[in-house]
């Protein structure tokens, strides 16, 4: 779904931003990431949908929608510091030629986090609602270091709306968010394997 | 008899060298009297970013060493010039400033700014070009012109200034609106203004060392005009700093405009340094958020564009050579009419003093020494006759030059000055 969702943001991004160069990224990410779930056993194989009830089913799709946009942040911000180091280098291969303009990125970023860490936190809400509503059992861990996450998540967007980062400052926060949300996803599925849902 | 080309480019030295060899328009006459003095019928110095180069007409052997020296004291230090350039003699000469002209020789291929340098290099030194090199840049200019209209050598836009756009364009999102400053008066700013102008930047400001001047470019972009001292702090709102002043060190250094950067709150600065020499401490473009380009690199992004136009080079190498070869016919031609007339001449001396012999000891009627006159004339006339001729067609193909020498050196020929 993560991977679904990628690949809509990204061609809604083309169209918004002219930035196709992240086609670049979120293609192989978007593969990645479905190769990942096979792999590790995220196959559709679980308690059927229809099963888990409309509350939670919006749950889960806000959220992935809110991780797939901090994840076309995430690549924003990459995109952002490679183009960065070729302008500032003086190169001007292929990234010079293929990526957007700096400031695009910025922007691409920017729009990413700003509407992504929103969406992250209504996934949130909703996913406690499931919760105390009775519909899903999570354990204390991943309560923990899910708000841990969205607190990290919450940092980035603070440093750019509040604090007015903008540019290398503002890319290397954003892909610290994502890769505090990468990394606390795979401690939590290798420490409690399962279906386990986060966040 | 012979054309030299001796300098360095782009290809042979860095930009640290090129721009210590960079002549303004003042030095120029200076440098060619020394260059000339050293011996040299005629010399034109074309002096711009990507090169440095005196073409001299009838160069004795000492010249090129005095190109060297005079090269050598620009440099400092203990290197020299010679290590970095080149030369060229006769046709190869010929040819060289063809395709400089043509723009095959630039760093971007096929660029037509050349075509205005070389008229100018050519302007500069006319009162010292001689009727050689003044015949050789005429042909040069008409020899690009030839190039760019009969190829598509010249086509798109890949020329530095245009490649000032293509950068700014990598860091803005949009061009439309930006604000521009412009530092000096030189010819690039104002063509890579033209470009940034016409993508919609507004210049605001313009920025030089006298006042006047700034006010009269201002005027005609609508700017407010400003003495250097005044430009720093407007660092801090500027987007686009575009630099070009005659100064012959860099104006724009770190302790001037850091403070200004720190203003930006981050926001991107491209200052693009379109003067040789360098108008922008290198050390400026390790500020945060600050994109520096010279000239170099501008040429570099622009040479990328003109990869497309590679196409067209045989079609435009082919034309060079045909137009040496006309050249050559008739530098060839100019040498061959003045050693002709010497010969003829001598020989006529000849044939005059021993028919007066002659007839000094002969006794003849009027008629009969009428005779003998129009037989020893018509007899010197069959004897010229085929010589004249092979080394006229040897000239008009280009081939007089051998014929010629051996000549002069069979005959003891020197033709006067100037004849």
């Amino acid at each position: 779904m993560l991977a679904l969702f990628l690949v809509l943001l990204q061609v809604a991004s083309e169209g918004l931003f002219r930035a196709s160069a992240v086609g670049v990224f979120t293609g192989p990410l978007a593969t990645g990431l479905v190769g990942l779930a096979l792999l590790i056993g995220l196959a559709p194989a679980g308690t059927p949908s229809t099963a888990r009830g409309p509350w939670s089913i919006l749950h889960i799709t806000v959220s992935v929608l809110g991780l797939a946009m901090l994840a076309l942040a995430f690549i924003a911000a990459a995109l952002y510091l490679l183009q960065f180091r070729e302008l500032k280098a003086r190169r001007f291969g292929q990234v010079f030629r293929l990526f957007p303009p700096l400031e695009r990125l910025d922007q691409l970023n920017h729009l990413s986090l700003i509407l992504g860490f929103p969406t992250v936190t209504l996934g949130v809400l909703l996913g406690f609602g499931v919760r105390y509503a009775g519909g899903a059992s999570v354990d204390a861990a991943q309560v923990v270091w899910g708000m841990l996450t969205w607190l990290v998540l919450g940092w980035a967007v603070g440093v750019r709306v509040v604090r007015h980062w903008v540019g290398r400052r503002a890319a290397f926060a954003s892909i610290a968010s994502f890769a505090a949300v990468l990394l606390v996803y795979l401690a939590l599925k290798l420490t409690a394997p399962g279906t386990q849902r986060f966040l | 008899m012979s054309i030299t080309v001796l300098g360095v480019n782009h290809r042979t030295a860095p930009l640290e060298v090129r721009e210590r060899f960079a002549h303004g328009a003042r030095e120029v006459p200076t440098s060619l009297e020394r260059v000339l003095a050293a011996g040299a019928r005629g010399g034109v110095l074309l002096s711009t970013c990507n090169r440095t180069e005196f073409y001299l007409a009838d160069p004795d052997d000492t010249a090129p060493e005095a190109v060297w020296t005079l090269l050598s004291e620009r440099l400092g230090g203990a290197r020299r010039a010679s290590d970095y350039g080149y030369s060229q003699r006769d046709r190869e000469a010929v040819r060289h400033l063809y395709r400089v002209s043509a723009g095959l020789d630039s760093m971007i291929l096929g660029e037509t700014q050349i075509q205005g340098q070389v008229r100018d290099a050519w302007e500069l030194s006319k009162a010292q070009a001689g009727p050689a090199l003044h015949r050789l840049f005429q042909s040069a200019l008409l020899v690009g012109a030839r190039v760019r209209s009969e190829t598509g050598l010249a086509a798109g836009t890949a020329s530095a200034p245009s490649a000032a756009v293509a950068v700014a364009a990598k860091i803005f999102t949009r061009l439309a609106g930006r604000s521009a400053l412009i530092l000096g008066a030189g010819d690039m700013a104002e063509l890579a203004a033209t470009c940034l102008v016409s993508e919609g930047v507004r210049v605001t400001l313009v920025a030089n060392r006298t006042y006047e001047r700034a006010r009269a470019i201002a005027d005609e972009l609508d700017a407010r005009a400003l003495t250097l001292d005044e430009a720093w702090e407007h660092f801090a709102d500027a987007d686009i700093v575009l630099c070009s002043t005659a100064a012959p060190h860099t104006v724009v250094t770190w302790d001037r405009v850091a403070p200004a950067v720190a203003r930006r709150g981050g926001r991107p600065l491209c200052i693009l340094d379109l003067a040789v020499p360098r108008d922008v401490d290198p050390a400026v473009a390790q500020l945060e958020n600050v994109f520096l380009y010279d000239i170099d690199d501008l040429q570099a992004v622009a040479a990328q564009a003109a990869a497309q136009r590679r196409s067209d080079i045989p079609a435009a190498e082919h034309i060079v050579s045909e137009e040496v070869e006309r050249f050559w016919a008739w530098y060839g031609g100019l040498a061959v009419v003045p050693v002709l007339k010497e010969l003829r001449d001598r020989m006529e001396r000849v044939r005059a003093d021993e028919v007066e012999r002659a007839l000094r000891r002969m006794h003849l009627t009027p008629e009969d020494r009428a005779q003998l006159e129009h037989f020893s004339q018509a007899l010197l006339n069959k004897f010229l006759h085929q010589p004249t001729i092979a080394l006229k067609q040897a000239a008009g193909a280009g081939r007089g030059y051998g014929l010629l020498e051996a000549l002069k050196r069979l005959f003891g020929l020197e033709p006067r000055d100037g004849a």
